[in-house]
């Protein structure tokens, strides 16, 4: 744990100070331990999936007595304006950093940096090019969630071996590791299980669900006989709903989203979402958090290099208890 | 006297000169559209249909209105960078209080949705003026140039919108109907479609036919000659500041429409389509110069280039690279022409 000069000038007086008050000796090396920092940069503030993320980590920083420093771009889900962010974060000296990388390569630098600099590192959601160094990284199963979007999209349609069917995925960007593994999977599961179905195209919304409703009112016109939406996140769920919705197309294309936004989960009960795939990004943050304080403590830890947290399908026949587990909430 | 007369006839021959420049510049944009509309519909024949032009008409409604005010500010030698966070600003603001303070969840629909809608309208409105009149506040009584003023603005619609709706999407009153071709087969328009045009040609005339219009070129060309001419600057340049926070104020319920939902991501990056619209239009950066007809069409070539992208297939982020390019043809096109004339 490196500590700059005036961070340790301040810890020297408070320790002076309370040692003063209390006349306590042994409270003197005590705050070298207990003053644990953990910086969380995340994607973009703007999505609810972050901020149930940030729910969790404020929880579990809270039980651990830790502090958290929890920061990230308002708005855009990019490289550019993520590394400056990290930059000044690590120049606070925290603890440890908790990194959900925007892009796998160009975020690589600023982990190396804060390896060097002696702060324990890991990446949730997603991850950077080298996990070699990284503690650990915890994420939802992307390509488990892809898969069920594709059962989910070939049950609405009723699925028949020997039928042709025409389906589009919305993503946000090219690069955003999650976007890939969810299509990866997707396409994995269709072209295992579902033969018949066929992915005539993609685009990307940009993190703004005017230009995912966009993308969608193109193809609605593209192809006629459309017969499935994947809406690879929450934004692209929003805006692929609002085209449907405007073109009168509701029921008629099989829509599967992901991420609980709750203004989504209350469309799963209107018919307008055949499902949603959700993730636990609370649970995700907990993790991470508690592994990084057992390893503080105990120079170990027990979280494997890579763990994997299942997503749920929620659909209309999902029970109310679930619906309330896995709608992200924020505080 | 002689001398000001003729400094007075050489300044109206320069103004028929840019109104010349301004028209050939229109002429060009309706050749470039139809050009276009030639390769996408050559290249996939639905291109040509009703549905099609309904899609690049409900993109065009949003930018066009802040593009629109953007003319505004950017022919009065300002720039106005906070458009496309107000968008996302004004139309949370307006989900939360149709939701909040009415109590309208997103079940009420249709004709239902009236009264909520106006209601979220005038809000909308009003926050997008609150953003012009600070814009106008920080140019003014700070001296801050407006490329940063309305930067830091920006910041501060951006923050705003992630902290009241905490980042989700708000969802209350909806009305598709507005917002989807009245005729999908035959008639492209959609009402909301048609109240932006109705906005965009009286706000056009104003800027062409009224003093109003008049002060803002005359300050856009020399606001030390507009001053001693006897406008007063700073109120004027609040009024160009509150027009183009109101219109995007507008935009925003228009997007709040589209999605039925008023999203904190939503208008991300829209003040450059608008000011690529504006720029694609003819408009100078230096101030002075700029057509409202230019704007509209120059808005709608880009949406006809992102639509054409998408139906043909072709990668998205094509789109930048063909807009770039506009934009260098758009400037290359006014100097040339410029030149010609001043030597000949």
């Amino acid at each position: 744990m490196k500590t700059s000069k005036t961070v340790f000038a301040g810890i020297g007086v408070l320790a002076a100070a309370s040692l003063a008050l209390t006349g306590c000796t042994a409270a003197a090396e005590a705050p070298a331990e207990d003053e644990i920092t953990i910086a969380f940069v995340m994607g973009a503030e703007s999505d609810p999936f972050f901020q149930a993320m940030k729910v969790g980590a404020e929880e579990e920083a809270a039980a651990q007595g830790v502090t958290l420093v929890w920061q990230g771009d308002p708005k855009n889900y990019s490289a550019e304006t993520q590394i400056p962010i990290v930059d000044a974060v690590l120049a606070e000296q925290p603890t440890a950093l908790v990194l959900i990388p925007t892009d796998p390569t160009a975020l690589q630098p600023s982990v190396d940096k804060a390896l060097a600099a002696g702060v324990i590192v890991a990446n949730v959601d997603t991850h950077v090019d080298d996990l070699s160094k990284v503690l650990t990284f915890i994420t939802g199963d992307n390509g488990d969630g892809g898969a069920k979007a594709a059962d989910a999209i070939a049950e609405q349609i009723g699925y028949t071996d020997g039928e042709s069917y025409e389906v589009v995925v919305g993503l946000t960007s090219p690069t955003a590791t999650t976007n890939v593994g969810r299509l990866d999977g997707f396409t994995a599961q269709v072209e295992s299980k579902y033969p018949g179905i066929s992915i005539v195209d993609v685009a990307y919304s940009e993190s703004d669900p005017e230009k995912a409703a966009t993308n969608v009112s193109n193809w609605l016109t593209k192809f006629p006989g459309l017969d499935g939406i994947f809406a690879i996140d929450g934004t692209n769920a929003s805006g692929a709903a609002a085209a449907l919705e405007s073109k009168g197309l509701v029921g008629s294309v099989a829509l599967v989203g992901y991420d609980a936004y709750p203004d989504n989960v209350a469309k799963i009960k209107s018919g307008i979402f055949t499902a949603l795939i959700a993730q636990d990004p609370a649970a995700e943050a907990r993790l991470a958090i508690k592994s990084i304080v057992e390893y503080i403590k105990t120079g170990k830890t027990s979280t494997a290099a890579e763990v994997v947290i299942p997503n749920v399908t929620l659909s209309g026949s999902t029970s109310d208890a679930d619906f309330e587990k896995y709608t992200y909430v924020a505080n | 006297m002689t001398d000001s007369h003729l400094a007075q006839s050489a300044r109206s021959a320069r103004l028929q000169q840019l109104t010349q420049l301004a028209t050939n510049q229109s002429t060009i944009l309706v050749g470039v559209m139809i050009l276009l509309t030639i390769v996408f519909s050559s290249l996939e024949p639905k291109f040509l249909s009703a549905l099609t032009a309904n899609n690049i008409l409900t993109d065009w409604g949003s930018v066009a209105l802040i593009a629109v005010g953007q003319t505004f500010v950017i022919i009065s030698g300002g720039i106005d960078l906070s458009v496309g966070a107000t968008i996302g600003l004004s139309g949370v603001v307006s989900a939360w209080t149709m939701a909040n303070v009415l109590g309208v969840d997103q079940t009420i629909k249709g004709g239902e949705a009236s009264g909520a809608l106006l209601i979220g309208t005038l809000v909308s409105v009003a926050v997008g003026v609150l953003v012009g009149l600070t814009n106008a506040f920080l140019i003014n009584r700070f001296k801050i140039v407006p490329f940063i003023a309305t930067l830091s603005t920006m910041g501060a619609a951006l923050g705003f919108s992630v902290i009241i709706s905490k980042g989700a999407p708000i969802g209350s009153a909806s009305n598709f109907a507005l917002i989807s071709a009245i005729d999908p087969k035959v008639n492209p328009f959609s009402w909301a479609v048609i109240v932006v045009i109705i906005v965009v040609v009286i706000v056009g005339l104003f800027l062409h036919k009224s003093r109003f219009g008049l002060y803002t070129y005359a300050i856009g060309s020399n606001s030390f000659a507009a001053r001693a001419a006897g406008i007063n600057v700073e109120r004027h340049l609040t009024k160009v500041y509150v027009l183009s926070g109101a219109l995007a104020g507008l935009a925003g319920m228009y997007v709040y429409l589209r999605l039925g939902a008023g999203s904190p991501s939503s208008g991300t990056g829209r003040e450059l389509d608008a000011i690529a619209a504006v720029v694609i239009g003819g408009a100078s950066l230096m101030g002075g110069v700029g057509r409202m007809l230019g704007t509209v069409l120059g808005a709608l070539i880009l949406f006809t280039v992102q639509s054409g992208l998408i139906m043909i297939g072709v990668a998205p982020d094509w789109k930048k690279v063909v807009v770039a390019v506009l934009i260098a043809a758009a400037v290359a096109v006014q100097t040339l022409q410029s030149k010609n004339r001043r030597t000949a």
